[in-house]
């Protein structure tokens, strides 16, 4: 080890500690467990799921990972194989109580060649990027699959408003407003490889989101019946804190809409029933975050038990939830909305897919 | 308490601290090198490094308190500590290196339980059959094994002692105790750890293993349970061999010597105020947290808070090796009673400065870790042991050198 990278090693983590602000001890409820908050009503929200397949082989993700140090890795240190990146992004069309229908975006996908072909190809949203039909972008947290092909919605709207979790690192921030163009070090040939670019600087209004929200209410109001929370929660591959979307859909309840959904499917509507008026569990969207890796333990069947205590009435999967999960918890009786063989015509598809369909994968959407 | 009044005069207490200061240093190098996750090794992932740290500490562990240093002197009667301690240091390495790799990895993994083995999962196809997931799951059986090892070793050390082989030779007695610790170990490490083990994989191997049989006490499946009970049952047994000087179990002695009788009630007594604090912690936890659920992650989560009331006993007893070694036990009081009570209070304050630390930006500094509680690929459990192992190494190997050696 050279005494430079040694230093710098040093610094990085001290950076990160700076950046990352004051010490995370998730004491969250007591701030906001007291006074119980109105988030409104939408007659309904659907989502569209534009892509889910961050990476396509599985194996290989996990290999990349394994490669460089593990879970706890820095995702800009990792020379992931560019061919397997591709990306989450979803478009939500909320219809007003007045029967007004509002776009927005959730999370931006990672390969731009791949998300400029969803943009541009499989869907519209280049064109509604251009003429302003999406208002704004929601990041939900800072992992590359959601958030380095950022380039390919910048390229169509530079100064869309954008709503973040506070706890960013330099990289990020580099890469979204300075013409960032990272590299990582292959360990076994010395080269440095790259692994994301962004030559679109962003010039929109930047909202940091962090778990106060607004006027220390606990969540951004960002249109009647529509709320960003931001849970301040420890994440793989060095990162922190994740946006989540909830939804007050009239007669129905309570749904949220997730990038990956780290701090948990029911510890979301635990939130909810502790903080908003008139709490009714109704549905989810999202990657949830429970077998990434297609594996098995324990957990996985007591999340399967809670979320039928839960009383999740609609639940739409996908991403990192695990293709082994969502089947045995359809098995298991959880009410799961199963996708369609649209995947299929896209020009690629993921190596754990399967015929249950038990995922809404690209070209598939959900409406509550 | 003449011996008290001797050895609080005798310690030099500014030698401690530096020494402290000195092991705190070895342990961040050792953490930089081997775990930290930007650097050299990245054994930390996590269950990898995990599974190493905590098998060093069971052959430190064996070594000293099992083999009482068979077929080495023991440091104590040596004339020249610093060469016993490198030839016993270099022992407990190559014996962990042969234990891991060759006799779980590569001999019972291979030839009897494949879940010990990364290539027999990986060769064995199916969900999470690959190395990655392979070498986690192999690790984690591992690490609950020699959790147990560690439990059963040091409970028997302050229990039975060298009861029943006081008059047998040094080698008869490290096997005759060695193999009778194993076959404890393996009886907890079936009842407490194998069924979670089995429910690693998909589907679960419920023809070797039944289901959790705690998940309708605990409302959760994982063997956290056995993990956060064994350790806190752990910071009782820790606590009156260092802190109490070894009461109250050493009214039960004969001739100074172990027994059958002490060693049941010391076995089950630290096992009940172990589940005792494991349910004060929980209850500690719902004052924090609200009430967790089954299925909840983080914080939320079961599973993670039996496991965080395991890494505070932890902490308390990385903070009661501490105290012991750099510190000779202050205070030492006349009165039993207050010194036992003063102990324990300091050891639970300077375990608390550990957690802090630990959940601090600190520790973003100084180990790479994510600021936060609860992060998936992360436990102090790793830190704390290998901070034991640093701290083992020279209070058990090198007798304490450079510190003061034992009177």
């Amino acid at each position: 080890m050279q005494r430079r990278s040694f230093l710098k090693s040093i610094a990085a983590s001290g950076l990160a500690a700076s950046v990352a602000g004051s010490t995370n001890f998730m004491l969250p409820r007591k701030a906001h467990a007291a006074k119980k908050t109105d988030i409104g009503e939408v007659k309904s929200v659907r989502v569209d799921v534009l892509t889910e397949t961050s990476w396509f082989d599985n194996d290989q993700f996990k290999k990349d990972i394994m490669d460089y140090g593990g879970a706890m890795t820095n995702q800009y240190t990792i020379p992931w194989v560019w061919d397997n990146a591709g990306g989450y992004s979803a478009l939500i069309t909320v219809t007003t109580l007045e029967g007004n229908e509002r776009k927005f975006m959730l999370d931006t996908g990672w390969n731009t060649e791949w998300m400029d072909y969803i943009y541009q190809e499989k869907s519209d949203v280049a064109n509604m990027l251009k003429k302003g039909e999406i208002e704004f972008l929601v990041l939900s947290h800072w992992h590359l699959d959601h958030y380095w092909g950022i380039e390919s919605t910048l390229k169509h709207k530079d100064d869309i408003k954008f709503y973040v979790p506070k706890t960013y690192y330099p990289e990020d921030m580099a890469l979204l407003k300075d013409k960032a163009h990272h590299k990582a070090k292959d360990k076994n040939t010395g080269e440095m490889m790259h692994i994301c670019k962004n030559d679109v600087p962003f010039k929109g209004e930047l909202v940091l989101c962090d778990p106060d929200g607004e006027d220390g209410q606990g969540v951004y109001k960002i249109m009647p019946g529509v709320a960003i929370r931001m849970f301040d929660v420890p994440i793989l591959l060095r990162v922190r804190g994740e946006n989540v979307l909830y939804f007050n859909v009239k007669d129905k309840g309570i749904v949220t809409v997730t990038g990956c959904c780290h701090p948990g499917i029911l510890s979301l509507f635990s939130y909810a029933r502790n903080n908003f008026k008139g709490y009714q569990p109704y549905g989810c969207y999202g990657g949830l975050h429970i077998s990434l890796f297609e594996t098995w333990e324990p957990k996985f069947d007591d999340i399967i038990k809670g979320v039928k205590a839960f009383k999740i009435q609609k639940l739409g999967c996908n991403h990192c939830t695990g293709w082994v999960w969502a089947e045995r918890a359809a098995e298991a009786g959880v009410p799961v909305v199963k996708g369609t063989d649209t995947y299929k015509s896209y020009k690629r598809t993921s190596t754990v897919a399967k015929a249950s369909n038990v995922f809404l994968t690209n070209g598939d959407s959900i409406v509550f | 308490m003449e011996n008290a009044k001797q050895a609080e005069n005798n310690f030099n207490y500014l030698s401690g601290l530096i020494n402290f200061v000195v092991a705190f240093g070895i342990v961040w190098l050792l953490w930089y090198i081997f775990m930290n996750p930007n650097t050299v090794m990245k054994l930390y992932t996590p269950m990898y490094g995990f599974a190493l740290v905590v098998v060093m500490l069971a052959m430190i562990v064996m070594l000293s308190n099992v083999f009482d240093y068979y077929p080495f002197k023991p440091p104590a009667s040596t004339a020249n500590p610093v060469g016993t301690g490198i030839l016993l240091t270099v022992a407990a390495v190559v014996l962990m290196l042969v234990i891991h790799y060759v006799f779980f990895w590569n001999f019972i993994g291979k030839f009897g339980i494949a879940y010990f083995s990364p290539d027999s999962i990986v060769a064995s196809g199916g969900t999470g059959g690959e190395p990655w997931n392979a070498r986690e799951n192999a690790s984690t059986a591992i690490i609950y094994f020699f959790t147990a090892f560690l439990w059963v070793s040091l409970f028997w050390n302050l229990g039975f002692g060298r009861w029943p082989w006081q008059k047998v030779d040094r080698g008869t007695l490290a096997f005759s105790r060695l193999f009778t610790i194993l076959f404890f170990v393996a009886i907890i490490y079936i009842i407490l750890f194998h069924p979670h083990i089995c429910y690693l994989f998909y589907p679960a191997q419920d023809k070797a293993g039944v289901a959790p049989w705690w998940e309708e006490l605990t409302q959760t499946g994982s063997a956290f349970f056995g993990l956060g009970l064994a350790l806190c049952s752990l910071f009782w047994i820790v606590a009156s061999e260092l802190l109490w000087d070894g009461w109250p179990w050493k009214a039960m002695d004969r001739n100074d010597e172990g027994n059958f009788v002490k060693g049941i009630v010391v076995f089950f007594v630290t096992l009940a105020l172990g589940a005792i604090l494991l349910w004060v912690f929980l209850k500690i936890f719902v004052l924090i947290w609200n009430e967790p659920f089954m299925g909840g992650q983080y914080t939320d989560g079961p599973d993670w808070r039996l496991i965080h009331a395991g890494e505070i006993a932890g902490f308390f007893i990385l903070a009661a090796f501490i105290l012991e070694t750099y510190f000779n036990k202050f205070p030492n009081l006349s009165n039993l009673w207050a010194r036992a009570v003063v102990r324990t209070a300091i050891a639970v304050v300077i375990g608390l400065l550990w957690y802090w630390f630990y959940y601090s930006p600190l520790a973003t500094f100084f180990l790479a870790k994510v600021e936060g509680f609860a992060q998936p690929g992360d436990t102090p459990l790793v830190f704390i042991m290998l901070f034991l192992c640093v701290i083992l190494i020279q209070r058990n190997f090198f007798d304490r050198w450079p510190l003061k050696r034992r009177a």
